[in-house]
């Protein structure tokens, strides 16, 4: 396989499109894996199964249905269509600085600068005809951020397809889930004309089903990390947020079960993700995707694992009377409030209060960081409530750090290690 | 009758005090989905809630960070130590994630030092259908059950259509203001026009209105201004500061016609009531009006307003304000910038704080955008 460099330069060029130079990269990272790392392949395959099905969609006859924010997938799937959740773009261009700067600098002709990166390589790889995949329908909601609030309706413009979008509530009640949940009918109206088909229940109750496996797969991963040693490295808490694309899938499940049995391996075997853990971190924003070898270097170098993170994957809410369409489609409304990182950041500053809260009560962190994605000015603007509570309530002094998750050019990774060290040597260890 | 209070722009304090001093409340309102009516239905003075003048909001940005958008910051700050100290209470929808922060950490403070103020937050929905409409309404009803609880006044129909009266009353003559600056040289600067809108804040609606009819009524005897090199529409971010529209007035560029929700946007048209649902009118009313680009199925309503309001008050070029990390109005180009320049309307772009800074950079580029468009004639 090519060098990354050399992938790079052609994607650069316009001579290789994302999609093609994911499922290119991927392959080689997998060839790595099998050489050097066998028992760490399912990390990696679950990239595999994403990204060959969207390249391949309309070669394997499905329609492709793009997505922004927190959509119900099982009904994309249900009706034989593939979802593709759009943020996976800069998730996996953030490890290629050089890349995600082309997008930004090109979506900041039009927009402020201020914008959440995530977005902005939305838009402007969209802008530079980078994707190598097209859409046949576009559905968006109003979640979690201004920014993408302007983004989605924006790449429904450009993309020029036919278009669904929910309108979320802000709050989560009984009345949002209702309302979410009338909305949910005229989404399936709008797939069965887009479609040609009806929407097959059997289908759906099969993805729901499935969703609810992964959900609950999940959970008893989240919960491993409740021991000590924490048996379960920082960096699988970025694999998280595939959870957005692919949760109602079997290959979803099959990953975490793959993480449960490593995890329950290393309980009974009372070893963790550090040699000797004497740091558990709880991080109360996102996480690094750009460099979840941070993660890795934590470890290595203090002995600190991060536990958990507030972008709220700890899914609980599942579908419990499958033959009750009212009573599917409000579950659903409620998973589209709570999904993970609408969670944490959408919403009321009350849920990531309290999201947090639990984590420290679950989780018996003893470091506290905000390691604060510039995009998420939401969530900055939570971050001292946040901190004065874990503060005053656990009694732990939080590291603010701002960077940028997906450009590279905001900070380099040096210079987040330095200022995680000065911490680290300033504050927790003394 | 002297109006010359349409044009003291700065918070003044003045009204919230005499109200609460026969013995009523007066509370905050942020952003455009809540409406007046209910207030002034329930015998409360609501005051729309800005940051004018806020240059220190150090407090609410210990609270917000530095990455918040500083009218936000400004509003929090004023809540916190300033002039809105004196309200009751706020009331805001989600109108943007900054307003929500704003009023997620005053209800935050609330809680921690028990101040007791009233606090709530409505939803407002960011699409319009016919399922939004009840789901708004709802909310709305939650906020009149609220303030009945607040002052013990009950909020009936007749109530809500005197207030929607009194109210729809001040948005005609606005409207009638706005008209005055179609003339080749309008009675009133872009300036005193923004000042006229912001008064709306620091008084009630019934002394609003009769100031308002007082400028009419003198408006044909106003000097004419004629001391203009181009006409100028602004649009974006909320602005609540005059100097603002003075400075790019000094520079040449005379402002004629604005889409802002301190200016013609928070008047719009007048409401129409159905008398078999009079609260279901104002939450129809609400949602439908254009004022912000919250709304995520209006870009394209929002844009035409803009072009045709150039065609209509003969505009030479628009001045499109963004405040820093306003995400609302930040990336609104990617829906008008072309067609903007299909319809041949210059636009300057540029960025601002609520405070304000950078004046002279400011200046220079208002001075050249003037001069590239006056070539152009």
């Amino acid at each position: 396989m090519a060098d990354v460099k050399d992938l790079e330069e052609l994607v650069l060029k316009g001579e290789m499109s994302i999609t093609e130079f994911a499922c290119t990269k991927i392959d080689g990272s997998l060839e790595r894996m099998r050489q050097k790392h066998p028992e760490m392949l399912w990390t990696m395959e679950i990239q595999k199964f994403m990204w060959d099905n969207y390249r391949d969609a309309h070669k394997n006859g499905k329609k492709l249905v793009f997505y922004g924010g927190s959509i119900p997938t099982e009904l994309i799937a249900a009706f034989d269509c593939f979802g593709f959740y759009m943020d996976v773009i800069p998730f996996r261009l953030s490890t290629n600085p050089a890349i995600t700067a082309k997008y930004i600098d090109e979506a900041e002709k039009y927009v402020a600068p201020t914008m959440c990166g995530l977005d902005k390589t939305e838009l402007g790889a969209w802008l530079s005809g980078a994707y190598g995949i097209k859409p046949d329908m576009f559905v968006y909601n109003t979640v979690p951020c201004d920014s993408s609030r302007l983004a989605y309706p924006a790449m429904a413009k450009l993309m020029d397809v036919p278009t669904f979008s929910f309108d979320t509530p802000f709050r989560r009640d009984d009345r949002g889930a209702e309302y979410l949940a009338e909305q949910i009918e005229d989404f399936i109206v709008f797939m069965e004309e887009n479609t040609g088909h009806k929407l097959d229940w059997d289908k759906l109750k099969y993805f729901m089903e499935n969703s609810n496996r992964n959900f609950e797969l999940q959970k008893k991963c989240s919960d491993l990390r409740k021991n000590k040693p924490c048996p379960l490295p920082g960096r699988l808490l970025v694999l998280n947020g595939t959870t957005n694309a692919v949760a109602c899938y079997p290959e979803m499940g099959d990953l975490y079960a793959a993480e449960l049995e490593a995890g329950q391996m290393m309980v009974e075997l009372g070893i963790g993700a550090c040699p000797d853990e004497k740091y558990r971190v709880a991080m109360l924003q996102n996480m690094i995707w750009g460099a979840a070898s941070i993660m890795d270097w934590m470890q290595t170098e203090y002995n600190a694992v991060a536990i958990m993170d507030a972008f709220g994957f700890q899914g609980d809410i599942m579908y419990e009377h499958m033959d009750d369409r009212r009573d599917c489609f409000k579950t659903m409304g409620k998973k589209m409030q709570n999904n993970p990182m609408i969670h944490g950041a959408s919403g009321p500053s009350e849920y990531h209060l309290a999201l947090v809260d639990k984590i420290f009560q679950d989780y018996d962190p003893n470091v506290s960081m905000f390691l604060g994605h510039v995009g998420c000015k939401h969530t900055w603007a939570s971050a001292k409530m946040v901190s004065d509570m874990v503060q005053e309530k656990y009694g732990l002094p939080t590291l603010y750090l701002d960077l940028d998750a997906i450009d590279g050019r905001y900070k380099s990774n040096d210079e987040i290690k330095a200022q995680i060290s000065e911490y680290f040597e300033t504050v927790v260890m003394k | 009758m002297d109006y010359q209070r349409l044009f003291e722009s700065d918070i003044s304090t003045e009204a919230v005090k005499a109200w609460k001093a026969k013995g009523k409340k007066a509370v905050g309102i942020i952003c455009c989905h809540v409406p007046e009516e209910l207030f002034y239905a329930a015998d409360i003075l609501p005051v729309r809630m800005r940051a004018t003048n806020c240059i220190d909001n150090s407090e609410a940005q210990a609270w917000m960070s530095s990455f918040s958008c500083s009218f936000a910051r400004g509003l929090l700050q004023y809540w916190l130590e300033g002039p809105y100290k004196e309200l009751d209470g706020f009331v805001t929808s989600d109108g943007c994630m900054q307003s929500s922060r704003m009023h997620d950490n005053a209800a935050y403070i609330n809680t921690i030092k028990k101040t007791g103020k009233f606090i709530r937050q409505i939803d407002a929905p960011r699409k319009i259908s016919e399922r939004a409409y009840p789901f708004y309404r709802a909310e709305l009803q939650d906020l009149v059950t609220d303030l009945e609880e607040l002052t013990g006044n009950k909020i009936t129909d007749e109530k809500l259509k005197a207030a929607i009266a009194k109210l729809n009353e001040a948005r005609e003559l606005v409207a009638k203001v706005y008209e005055l600056r179609k003339e080749k040289d309008p009675v009133i600067s872009g300036t005193d026009c923004l000042k006229l809108t912001l008064a709306a804040t620091n008084m009630p609606v019934d002394e609003y209105v009769e100031l308002l009819k007082a400028f009419l009524a003198d408006a044909k005897n106003r000097k004419p201004i004629t001391d203009h090199r181009v006409r100028l529409m602004v649009i974006g971010s909320g602005l609540d500061d005059p100097k603002y529209i003075e400075l790019i007035e000094s520079k040449g560029g005379f402002v004629v016609a604005d889409s802002l929700c301190f200016g013609r946007r928070g008047f719009d048209d007048p409401m129409e009531v159905d008398d078999k649902d009079v609260l279901g009118s104002i939450a129809k009313y609400y949602l439908d009006r254009l004022v912000c680009p919250r709304m995520m199925d209006k870009h394209f309503e929002m844009d035409d307003y803009i072009i045709d309001t150039c065609r209509d008050w003969n505009v030479d070029g628009i001045l499109y304000q963004r405040m820093q990390y306003c995400e609302i109005w930040g990336g609104e180009a990617v829906y008008f910038q072309d067609r903007l320049k299909n319809a041949g309307i210059p636009i300057l772009t540029v960025e601002r704080e609520e405070q304000m800074t950078n004046e002279g950079q400011l200046g220079i580029r208002v001075e050249a955008f003037v001069e590239m468009i006056e070539k152009e004639d």
